[in-house]
């Protein structure tokens, strides 16, 4: 028995998939231990929403409903997420791990002065006395199960689970909070337009840090692409590093790209990376590293010095097209 | 106007990761430790503010003696001094016990502005920085890729996906979580090396701060059980043979998708 507040993220006029990711994951462990689910919506105009969050798996629905409240703020969120889990004496409180979500959830165990888990992918079971939960750790490369005791905040990766498409009872509930604010929006800046476009790309070769430097993308990993008739990619790093400019940024925080074939090379596989091109048709990685968990989502994977096998497929490639 | 700075020193990002014995966290025997990489930048973002203008810069880690090298690297940068939370019971917290120490730091300090990075590399949590904000009640703000500093509050733009921005004014006293490219992160100096050897390193207990009975590992609330290989799904098709062989398979299944 007890509860399970599950915070809902609206972003372009709906409330967001992974929102309904946290309430299957909320379903499922309420099936096993009898928990209750409720739901928490915070915006500007945002009854109908509430309405269809609590119909739709999240059950009784508070409802933080004001013009403040229009964007994302972080003073707004956090009193309003720790009211919600105070009024439903809530043991589970589920965020996304979105940038609003990952901004707030750890200042909401804070301030309950309760166990924090960040970005799980999967919740083991929850009883009154805390729960289990299995995260990456090391960009990818390991495992963590996290135990903890009493009440819990959690974030969920996004894409961990299915969204619940099931339906509940519940109406909505108006949630009175403090709507003041520290913290003042000013306004959101959308990426500008470049004239790299790797959404349009059919093949993409995408470079790592394990390519080392700026000077090898146009000696190594450019040649490949134009021998295959397609763009270059990167991973975040080589963009920080300045080696390639933001448009040429594969994953959460690039482009998200499905071409028919990826190629990665001297790319671990860290998910934010992963989220970017896990989609594409057919993917090949090149690394030397046989543990790098860019091989879990490839379909052919090469365990290899990039520098030796790069340069050959590069000249074998213009030798087959004659 | 004082700039805190919290790092954090994590195993080398090219380091073998191995399982140590009791399975809990990786083995740290005879690897390269550095300064987690999102704290470069946040380093250098506080930097860059004393260079305009008065600003000292305190930076703080806590963890065991090895710690000493990573803040010795800040101070060889160009930060004026460093608190090192070197205590056993601190080894081993979980973020919110982390974060009180790093609270309590900020409190002693009387920081005006503290910066963070957005994450740790080894345990990616994303948690201590709101934490420590939350404890001290001030705003913040994370996954920062640019800051703008007036008398009364800092401007910030964080990164949202796809390559949108957030713009969003702080008061200060807040706190800032540095998202990796930030800006160009300076190398410390040979003269920075040898200066950094004079600056002070003040060595502190939880005790000292005055949070031994609420934080440290005997406190947490989150406990790390279990540390494994992520369990292979439907992993690729390895090629194997030499470059030569490696490569035409490559350029094989390459026509087979029609792509040749
Ligand atoms: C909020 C947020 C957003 C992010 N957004 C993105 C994003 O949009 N895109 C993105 O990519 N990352 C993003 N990241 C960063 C991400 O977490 C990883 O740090 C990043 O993807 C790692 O890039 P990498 O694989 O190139 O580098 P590393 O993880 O350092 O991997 C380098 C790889 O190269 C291999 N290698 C080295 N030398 C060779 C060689 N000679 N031959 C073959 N292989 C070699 C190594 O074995 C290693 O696997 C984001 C992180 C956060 C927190
Ligand atoms: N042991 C530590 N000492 C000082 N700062 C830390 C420590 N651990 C984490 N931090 C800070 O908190 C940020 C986020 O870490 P985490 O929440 O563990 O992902 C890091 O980038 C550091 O700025």
């Amino acid at each position: 028995m007890g509860t399970i507040l599950v915070v809902a993220e609206i972003q372009k006029g709906a409330i967001r998939e992974s929102s309904y990711e946290l309430v299957a994951v909320a379903r499922e462990l309420a099936e096993s231990g009898g928990h209750d689910v409720n739901g928490l919506v915070i915006g500007s105009g945002v009854g109908d929403l509430a309405t269809d969050f609590a119909s739709k798996g999240a059950g009784k629905t508070l409802v933080v409903d004001d013009v403040s409240a229009a964007n994302y703020n972080v003073d707004i969120w956090s009193k309003a997420i720790k009211a919600a889990a105070e009024s439903t004496g809530a043991d589970l409180i589920l965020i996304a791990n979105t940038p609003s979500g990952w901004d707030v959830a750890p200042r909401i165990a804070a301030g309950l002065d309760c166990a924090f888990v960040s970005d799980c992918f999967k919740i083991a079971s929850l009883d009154g006395n805390g729960g289990n939960f299995v995260r990456r750790v090391f960009n990818g490369k390991l495992d963590a199960e996290v135990s903890t005791s009493g009440k819990t905040v959690a974030t969920v990766q996004p894409g961990a689970t299915a969204a619940f498409e099931g339906s509940s009872d519940g109406g909505t509930e108006a949630l009175s909070t403090d709507l003041s604010a520290r913290a003042s929006f000013v306004e959101i800046k959308l990426a500008e337009s470049t004239g790299v476009d790797l959404t349009k790309a059919d093949i993409i070769v995408s470079g790592g840090r394990g390519v080392g430097s700026a000077e090898k993308f146009p000696e190594v990993i450019q040649p490949l692409a134009d021998a295959l008739g397609g763009a270059m990619g990167a991973s975040r790093p080589v963009v920080d590093a300045g080696w390639l400019d933001h448009p040429y940024q594969v994953g959460s925080s690039g482009q998200i790209v499905t071409p028919k074939l990826y190629l990665a090379i001297g790319i671990s596989g860290a998910i934010q990376h992963l989220v970017g091109m896990k989609a594409s048709n057919f993917i090949v990685a090149i690394n030397k590293d046989a543990d790098a968990p860019i091989f879990e989502v490839a379909n052919v994977g090469v365990v290899a010095d990039l520098f030796d096998i790069v340069p050959a497929l590069t000249n074998a490639l213009k030798a087959a097209k004659g | 106007m004082k700039v805190m700075v919290c790092l954090k020193q994590v195993p080398h990002q090219d380091a073998r990761l191995d399982v140590n014995s009791d399975g809990t966290w990786i083995q740290e025997d005879n690897i390269k430790f550095e300064i987690n990489s999102y704290d470069t930048y946040a380093i250098e973002e506080a930097l860059r503010l004393k260079d305009a203008g008065d600003a000292e810069v305190v930076v703080v880690s806590i963890g065991p003696d090895r710690v000493t090298q990573a803040l010795r690297t800040a101070l060889g940068m160009g930060a004026d001094r460093a608190v090192h939370v070197n205590d056993a019971a601190a080894q081993g917290a979980d973020a919110l016990g982390t974060a009180k120490i790093l609270a309590a730091v900020a409190k002693e300090e009387g920081a005006d502005v503290i910066f963070t990075g957005l994450m740790a590399d080894d345990d990616n949590a994303s948690a201590i920085p709101p934490m420590v904000a939350e404890l001290l009640d001030m705003p913040s703000a994370t996954g920062v890729t640019a800051t703008e500093i007036s008398e009364a509050s800092i401007k910030v733009e964080r990164e949202l996906e796809g390559g949108a921005l957030e713009v969003v004014e702080l008061p200060k006293p807040c706190l800032i979580a540095i998202q990796t490219g930030a800006n160009q992160v300076r190398y410390a100096s040979l003269k920075g090396i040898m200066q950094a050897k004079k600056k002070p390193v003040d060595v502190k207990t939880l005790a000292d701060l005055g949070v031994a009975d609420s934080a440290g590992h005997a406190h947490n609330k989150a406990t790390i059980n279990k540390i494994s290989v992520p369990a292979k799904g439907d992993t690729a098709e390895i090629l194997e043979g030499s470059t030569d062989e490696i490569v035409t398979q490559l350029v094989g299944k390459i026509k087979e998708l029609g792509l040749l």
